[in-house]
């Protein structure tokens, strides 16, 4: 019996391990897609509440060294123009801008959970670069259908001390080019908080993009839409483009 | 100055195709003070003007048009404890104003950005106060209001990423009489640290109540470090301030001669994941009286009409904010006093009622004995009204 069970767990390593290996590159491949070198866009913002009522905004943003730095800044309503932020080091540093009063003012890590602008999307949301790939240890689970895609399906789960954004998250991505069409985030309890949307995916200089994104969440029954109306990667950030001074230009 | 800005910078709005925004905004306040009760209000619109005739300059104005209404002669004495019920009188009028609040010129070369013209100052970490902050002292009530522009020609050159030597100059007649100020300010990790000094040299307004102008000279040297600490985002912002010259006259004026004196704030912040913010300052203003006994009427004089930081010493400030409803966010903040025992608990609604169309409601509830800073009101209720276009 114990020859069987040590059998079983032998030829079990490597599978898993296979299997996992594959995961590590199927996120690293997401990694890599969703990760360009810089990119500009502009972009509408939609948020849907729980009782149907919707406030539209429009943003412009920037990224660079493959999304480790990042600027937007809102363009309307009149109320909010002018108002961005700006994040390094894939959002553990933010810097907010207030034109009404002509202040910057840095938030702590705590805000990273924050909102955006009373959107479904959090600070830590619009970051990006490598978190998937640091932050989480991924494991294969199999092919499914999503989005009318055949997608491959991965967990994703937080190394705490690494401070993930979300404990657990599920992605599913297309087989065909590892562009993510739907992910699914869970909090501690292991209840499925957010989901987010990825359609319209176009082909842009190269590089497939999803020009909607919908940010579902599930406990406040309210959805965020962000619509990217123009996208370009062919965009060299200036010196010193990220920073504090260009922040409030 | 002001002339020379103005010729500098119409042709160019004309030429540059501006873009024109701002809101109307109105408001009402009723506040209960012993057997008195006021009401008085505004309306006010704001148009802001901004043109980038290049990607390097920008050039911005914003116009004011403002009328008061209720109650618009303020006497002095109402505000101080013990003089109220006095024959004494010194009457502030508020007039219905129309004028140019900011008017600037700003100027991106690679190497600096120089702003010209007046423009917002808002110096400091601080949210309720800022000790580094010599052009404005904050409304409590709302410290997250606009400032008035002051006219200033600023200098911003970046020394690296995260580095900024800035100097601001308030030009007068000439270098000596201006008020200068130099920052500093870098980031390290999560930290962000500034350094400053600034000169000035001011007008005691004692003694031009009194009837002598007598101006003195203030040097400030202070800083400020904001970061995090356990998650807790942490904040401070201090300043020695150094009279250089004593008045000749008025041993318990504004610059009495021991009148050197340090100021800080501390502050702390957090978003639970509640999503209920919080956020808490003390301050120290070494300039500030400690015991309610030893006020006199030349330190509220100079409290009350924005010359200080502060009337007493030590304060506290506490806001707390959750977005509870889709587009109304409840909030309440509270000053104490530690010195004089009195203070202000002041809860808020604010409602997007619109995407451009903000409604705040905020009441605010005072305890205290009535011859201390917050005590002597009872309670107040501002209902204000903004729309953005």
């Amino acid at each position: 019996m114990k020859k069987s069970i040590l059998l079983v767990i032998v030829l079990a390593v490597p599978f898993v391990s296979g299997q996992d290996q594959r995961a590590v590159e199927i996120v690293r491949r997401v990694t890599e897609l969703m990760s360009q070198p810089n990119v500009k866009s502009l972009g509408t913002q939609t948020i849907t509440t729980s009782s149907g009522k919707q406030r539209t905004f429009e943003f412009e943003a920037w990224t660079g060294n493959r999304g480790e730095k990042s600027l937007t800044r809102y363009t309307k309503p009149a109320a909010i123009r002018g108002q961005a932020f700006l994040t390094l080091n894939n959002a553990d540093d933010i810097w907010t801008y207030f034109p009404r009063t002509k202040r910057v003012r840095k938030l702590a890590s705590h805000a990273k959970k924050q909102k955006v602008q009373g959107s479904d999307f959090t600070y830590e949301d619009m970051g990006g670069g490598d978190v998937f790939m640091v932050k989480f240890v991924p494991r294969y689970l199999g092919e499914e259908l999503k989005n009318g895609d055949v997608c491959h399906k991965v967990e994703l789960i937080g190394i705490q001390p690494e401070d993930p954004p979300y404990p657990k998250i599920i992605l599913w991505a297309r087989t065909s080019d590892f562009v993510p069409v739907f992910l699914d985030y869970y909090d501690e309890t292991d209840f499925n908080i957010k989901s987010l949307s990825m359609t319209d995916i176009q082909d842009i200089e190269g590089i497939p993009t999803a020009m909607k994104m919908v940010m579902t969440d599930h406990k406040e029954k309210s959805s965020t839409s962000m619509v990217n109306l123009e996208v370009t990667y062919q965009w060299t950030p200036p010196k010193n483009f990220f920073s504090e001074r260009n922040l409030k230009k | 100055m002001k002339r020379l800005v103005l010729l500098l910078v119409v042709p160019f709005v004309v030429w540059a195709q501006p873009e024109f925004f701002g809101y109307f905004e109105s408001e009402l306040d009723i506040m209960q003070q012993g057997s008195q009760r006021y009401s008085f209000g505004y309306n006010k619109l704001r148009l802001d003007i901004e043109s980038r005739p290049s990607d390097n300059i920008l050039i911005g104005a914003n116009f004011i048009a403002q009328k008061y209404w209720g109650k618009t002669n303020w006497n002095v004495y109402d505000f101080i404890p013990g003089y109220a019920d006095t024959e004494l009188e010194d009457y502030y009028a508020l007039p219905d104003t129309l004028f140019l609040d900011n008017v600037y010129m700003k100027i991106a070369f690679p190497w600096l950005d120089l702003t010209l013209g007046r423009q917002q100052i808002s110096p400091g970490v601080g949210y309720a106060w800022n000790p580094t902050d010599i052009f404005n002292k904050k409304s409590l009530m709302d410290p997250s209001y606009e400032q008035t522009g002051v006219e200033v020609i600023r200098l911003d050159i970046p020394i690296s990423n995260r580095t900024t030597f800035g100097v601001i100059v308030q030009p007068s007649q000439t270098l000596k009489t201006s008020t200068q100020q130099y920052t500093l300010s870098s980031g390290v990790g999560s930290f962000d640290f500034s350094l400053t000094s600034s000169y000035q040299k001011q007008q005691d307004l004692n003694s031009t109540i009194l009837g002598h102008d007598y101006i003195y000279e203030r040097q400030l040297h202070g800083g400020s470090i904001i970061g995090e600490f356990l998650g807790w985002g942490v904040w401070t912002e201090f300043a020695q301030n150094v009279i250089n010259e004593q008045p000749p006259i008025f041993s318990s004026s504004l610059i009495a001669p021991d009148m050197d004196f340090t100021e800080y704030v501390i502050g702390v912040d957090h978003t639970f994941d509640n999503s209920i913010y919080l956020l808490g300052e003390y301050l120290h203003n070494g300039f500030g009286i400690a015991k309610k006994e030893d006020l006199t009427l030349y330190e509220y004089f100079p409290s009350l009409l924005g010359e200080t930081h502060s009337l007493m010493q030590d304060y506290g400030f506490v806001y707390i904010m959750h977005p509870t409803f889709d587009y109304i966010t409840l909030s309440s903040l509270v000053i104490a006093s530690f010195n004089d025992k009195s203070g202000t608990v002041a809860p808020q609604l604010d409602w997007n009622a619109f995407e451009d169309t903000n409604i705040s409601l905020q009441s605010s509830f005072s305890w205290g004995e009535d011859d201390t800073e917050f005590g002597l009101q009872d309670w107040g209720i501002r209902l204000r009204i903004r729309g953005n276009f």
